[in-house]
């Protein structure tokens, strides 16, 4: 296989990599402040995608041609609708539940998740049929024998490394973030010390679903579709990859997303049949559980019995 | 509830009250297409065209029976098609169906009809072991089936003097049928495949499949699938740099394959059995009387074969009454009948023969027959060998 | 203690009740009108909801603790009787098959679930186990049917073994990945997979048993046909008798106490020397083989399995079943199913809304009451223990 071919699906695994992460990163940060995993999440992600165009259509019947400006409204609406969809949820659905055991949280959540993308099926005109995404990114590539950049593959895999980069920086270097670690470490004594758990367990799920809806903004501007059905698996994969990494550690989501994205990518290449990647890819999740029960970078608790 | 044979017996003095009257029993017949997800577009044309078809025969004086259409959705997927199958056919005042767009779900099925004596007639599925795989004298169909389409499609592209293909088909025995006949045909005519790969039919993601593509250096990408799948592969094929000619199947002429596509569907080809509704003997009256009943959906490629199967089996039931068994032996009999699609015979496997196949290209959004387009004159060129 | 052994309750408040059941069963899956459907369904929740709370509950609860068997076989009696009046109803007779192997199958999941507290979001995988075994076996050798449901369960079981280790070695959120990875890993391996069919999925011959087909319908004298669903609803309700009967000596038993206490706090039961690991892989393995046999009688039923019956959306099902019925409780369990997959049949206004509607409903119940319809009674060591 000569280099350019072996380029060309590392920048495949680079762009799927990146959409893993970043849905990996909500998951991390919504288990370490609450302790829960939101299975919402991925179909969380897909409600931006539709509000991204929603959004698209509605700037496009107003007039507006530039697509610079349709991406950022597209992105800004998709951000800041999902983020306040998943404040919301936080408060009616996962605080009301925070003493009943882990598994109503799991479940209600789930339901959560099965409610929005059976609603988009039915609400949203010809919901079951994937819908077209607008390619709004300059299409130009540039070709180095096998390997085709194109820019705007590169734009996005460069905005979704930056948009972790970002919440990583927020939760390390402000006062915010140190709330939320606080609260993430100790939810009582931030409690005792005067902070307001419940805003910085709102404004952590709205950061996490902010940062699904960009991903969800991000796949369909890379993949020129959206369908109701695209955040089961994407969550579904998000969790593994979080889990793989270590629950509640942000480095081990960024680690787990790139390493499933290079499951995937290695089992298509390996395997005859390229259809076999979802398989390998599970099967080796499973298989790091099993030697890992806590993911590759060990949760460090002490449980109280 | 009253006990049955009590209501059967005041079913029966209503009857002859009623016929005394005038009024007429009302029959039941079962559509059953895709009305939901990927390729629901052609489900709810079919639907439409049964539904004209229905309506034009209630609006008849001299029709015996009054007909009412029950449309059951089968969402394109094999284990629905059975449950709603089995549901159709339980139903005892279900006299005929007509049924089925995806092969997959029409290759599940046949068995339930059997089971039950259900007479169904076929309007779009074109796998050719929906007829000729079994002998159940239950199944028939008016439309034409994939041998036709792959044995024109290869003979054309080696006319063209395209050489080297490479082959993306789904796992269902649609797709597989496409690459089996196809393949052979493409032999037969002196092509060269260089690759196949099988994807499954719900695949979001196929880079990896398209860099082996890329790099195996085809002329034309041939797929065997339906809509959904063909949008995507174009779609990724530009994203990736792969140059060649899109060929396709009857699956993705549809209007929702250039909805999804935009300026990228230009060049498609595909290939089709029957021709284009304008061009069919009785297509101008049924498009007519389509657009007056002002539906949601346009009806697509097979509506107007959906039609015909609705009016065939509304003529068998007109002749021999809302018995199941001999609706079946009353359309195992149908030969030279005339129907919107043209003469309708059934041969010993009760398939319909469509002689004709179109050949199809997009050009500026819109689906065109080969003959009539600027690519056969020469203004417009495609991607050449 | 003696004297209140000796106490023996009245029956007949628990045979009226069983009767009642019985005729609402009738009526539902008898009756047409949309309002009387959904006036039947709302009116049998909130009998439901308060039946614990009456006295005429308290007896019908004592009765069942104290002398079951002559009640067992007057619910067996009922239910066949409701069996027997459908007996030229395709649908209805399919409706009843299904609602009773759903029922089996998550009373499996019950085990795991209810009894000893290991999570399973790949149910639907292993009902699919036992429908795949099904048709490869029934297809392709000669061996009796009732071995090749047996086979089914084996199977399911054997293949549930393979997620033992992991299980184990987890706990919570973790443990639910694996199962939940296995679901999504099974539809993805049977859609690439050409040998089992594929995403075409692969046809299951009908049942014979000692020579009675019961792919055919049965015909009454000249006229009649009795439908040939009939033979698979007999089948199931035997199946499944036979299934709560193995649940309730279960639950009494030693084995259910440790069950209980595993579920309860596993790092105290481990304290008191309970071997956690072996009653986890129990109670995991036998939910499981109760899950294929369900799912190979079901394919033989409808003839047909595809990888798109068992995906994941059909494992959150069956655990929302087992929620809404009451985790732990299998009676709760029959009516959830019964509810979740009659309804949307009979009321077809509801039935492209049903994913939709019974999540929303499964979110109502945990967050207001999380017991689900009927909660699971306190433990009765012996017959009578605690009740009045």
């Amino acid at each position: 296989m000569d280099l350019s071919l072996l380029g060309q699906y590392v920048l495949n695994g680079l762009m799927l990599g990146t959409i893993y992460a970043m849905v990996a990163v909500g998951f991390t940060l919504f288990f370490g402040v609450l302790d829960v995993i939101k299975f919402s999440h991925g179909d969380v992600l897909m409600v931006g995608a539709f509000t991204g165009l929603v959004a698209y259509l509605g700037l496009s019947a107003l007039g507006v041609q530039s697509n610079a400006l349709l991406t950022l409204g597209v992105m800004l609406s998709a951000v800041l609708l999902i983020a306040l969809l998943g404040a919301a949820l936080a408060r009616w659905l996962v605080l009301p539940l925070r003493g009943a055991p882990p598994i109503n949280l799991l479940l209600i959540t789930l339901m959560a998740g099965t409610v929005l993308r059976e609603a988009i099926r039915l609400f949203y005109p010809a919901g079951a049929n994937p819908k077209p995404f607008p390619r709004l990114l300059p299409a130009d590539s540039v070709s180095f024998g096998a390997l085709t950049l194109r820019f705007d593959s590169a734009i996005l895999i460069a905005l979704g490394l930056a948009s972790i980069v970002a919440v990583h920086l927020l939760v390390t270097r402000t006062r915010l973030g140190l709330a939320i670690r606080a609260v993430a470490q100790d939810s009582e004594t931030a409690q005792v010390v005067g902070m307001n758990f419940q805003r910085i367990v709102l404004v952590t799920f709205a950061i996490g679903s902010a940062l699904a809806a960009l991903a969800g903004v991000t796949a369909g501007l890379y993949y020129n579709e959206i369908n109701f059905g695209m955040g089961l698996l994407l969550g579904v994969i998000g969790f593994s990859a979080a889990v793989v990494g270590g629950l509640g550690n942000l480095y081990g989501a960024i680690l787990g997303g790139f390493l499933f994205a290079g499951l995937q990518t290695l089992g298509a290449v390996w395997f005859a049949v390229p259809a076999y990647k979802d398989v390998f890819a599970f099967a080796v999740v499973i298989l790091v559980m099993t030697w890992r029960p806590t993911g590759l970078i060990a949760e460090q608790s002490a449980e109280r019995v | 509830m009253l006990p049955r044979p009590l209501r059967a017996a005041l079913c029966c003095a209503l009857l002859l009250a009623a016929g005394a009257v005038g009024a007429k029993e009302a029959v039941k017949l079962v559509f059953i297409g895709p009305l939901t997800g990927g390729v629901s577009a052609n489900g709810l044309g079919g639907r439409n065209a049964a539904d004209l078809a229905v309506r034009l025969r209630n609006a008849d004086a001299k029709a015996r029976y009054r007909y009412e259409l029950v449309a059951l959705d089968d969402e394109c997927k094999p284990n629905i098609g059975v449950q709603v199958a089995t549901k159709a056919s339980s139903d005892r005042s279900i006299v005929a169906g007509v049924t089925h767009y995806c092969s997959t779900v029409a290759m599940a099925t046949v068995d339930v009809y059997h089971r039950f004596g259900l007479p169904v007639v076929v309007w779009g599925a074109v796998l050719p072991d929906i007829t000729y795989a079994h002998d159940y004298a239950e199944v028939h169909r008016v439309n034409g089936t994939m041998i036709n389409q792959n044995e024109t499609a290869a003979r054309f592209m080696t006319g063209l003097k395209y050489q080297r293909w490479a082959v993306i088909h789904d796992t269902t025995d649609y797709g597989k049928g496409h690459n089996k006949y196809f393949s052979e045909y493409l032999a037969k005519n002196g092509g060269r495949i260089v690759g196949t790969f099988g994807v499954t039919a719900d695949q979001q993601d196929f880079s990896a499949e398209l860099t082996k593509i890329k790099d195996l250096k085809p002329e034309v990408v041939y797929f065997g699938g339906i809509t959904p799948l063909g949008v995507r592969i174009r779609t990724q094929m530009d994203k990736l740099g792969v140059k060649a000619v899109f060929q396709g199947t009857s699956g993705i002429v549809s209007d929702a394959y250039i909805e999804g596509l935009g300026p990228l569907a230009e060049g498609s080809l595909a290939f089709r059995e029957g021709a284009p509704i304008e061009k069919l003997p009785g297509g101008k009256l049924f498009l007519e009387q389509y657009n007056a009943q002002k539906y949601n959906d346009p009806p697509e490629a097979y509506g107007a074969f959906a039609f015909a199967a609705a009016n065939l089996v509304m003529d068998a039931i007109e002749k021999v009454g809302p018995d199941r068994k001999k609706v079946r032996s009353e359309l195992n009999r149908t030969r030279d009948y005339q129907s919107v699609v043209g003469t309708i015979t059934f041969d010993d496997r009760r398939q319909n023969a469509v002689p004709l196949i179109t050949k199809f290209v997009v050009q500026d959004g819109r689906w065109i027959v080969w003959e009539d387009s600027e690519y056969a004159n020469g203004k417009r060129k495609l991607i050449q060998p | 203690m003696s004297a209140r052994a000796a106490q023996q309750p009245v029956l007949w408040p628990a045979f009226a009740a069983t009767g009642a059941i019985a005729c609402f069963a009738y009526l539902f899956l008898r009756v047409e009108a949309q309002w009387e459907v959904a006036a039947l369904a709302v009116g049998a929740v909130l009998a439901l909801l308060a039946f614990g709370r009456t006295r005429l509950g308290a007896a019908v609860g004592a009765a069942w603790s104290v002398r079951p068997v002559p009640l067992a076989w007057g619910a067996l009696l009922a239910a066949s009787v409701v069996v027997a009046l459908f007996a030229e109803d395709h649908f209805a007779l399919l409706l009843i098959a299904t609602v009773l192997l759903y029922g089996l199958a998550c009373l499996g999941l019950t085990i795991q679930f209810g009894y000893a507290g290991v999570v399973n979001f790949s149910g639907a995988a292993f009902f699919g186990v036992g429908g795949y075994t099904a048709a490869v076996l029934a297809t392709h050798t000669a061996l009796p049917h009732p071995l090749v449901l047996a086979a089914g369960g084996v199977l399911a079981g054997a293949i549930g073994s393979l997620l033992v280790l992991p299980l184990l070695r987890t706990r919570g959120h973790y443990a639910a990945l694996i199962t939940i990875a296995f679901a999504i890993l099974f539809k993805t391996f049977l859609e690439v997979n050409d040998a089992l069919g594929g995403p075409q999925g692969l046809k299951v011959p009908g049942m014979r048993m000692l020579g009675w087909s019961f792919n055919d319908n049965i015909p009454l004298g000249e006229q009649t046909e009795l439908s040939f669903y009939l033979s698979y609803a007999v089948f199931s309700l035997l199946l499944l008798a036979g299934a709560l009967l193995l649940m309730r000596r279960l639950e009494r038993s030693w084995l259910g106490l440790s069950l209980d206490a595993v579920r309860i706090d596993e790092t105290a039961a481990a304290v008191f020397g309970f071997e956690v690991a072996r009653w986890k892989i129990l109670a995991f393995t036998l939910g499981n083989v109760l899950a294929g046999v369900a799912g190979a009688a079901y394919a033989m039923m409808t003839g047909f399995v595809a990888p798109a019956s068992f995906t994941f959306a059909e494992s959150l099902i069956m655990v929302s079943i087992v929620i809404l019925g009451g985790l732990g409780n299998p009676v709760g369990v029959l009516a959830a199913a019964a509810l979740v997959l009659v309804l949307p049949e009979k009321l077809q206004v509801i039935q492209e809304y049903r994913f939709l509607l019974f999540s929303g409903f499964v979110i109502l119940v945990l967050l207001f009451r999380p017991e689900g319809l009927l909660p699971r009674t306190l433990r009765q060591y012996l017959p009578g223990w605690g009740r009045a």
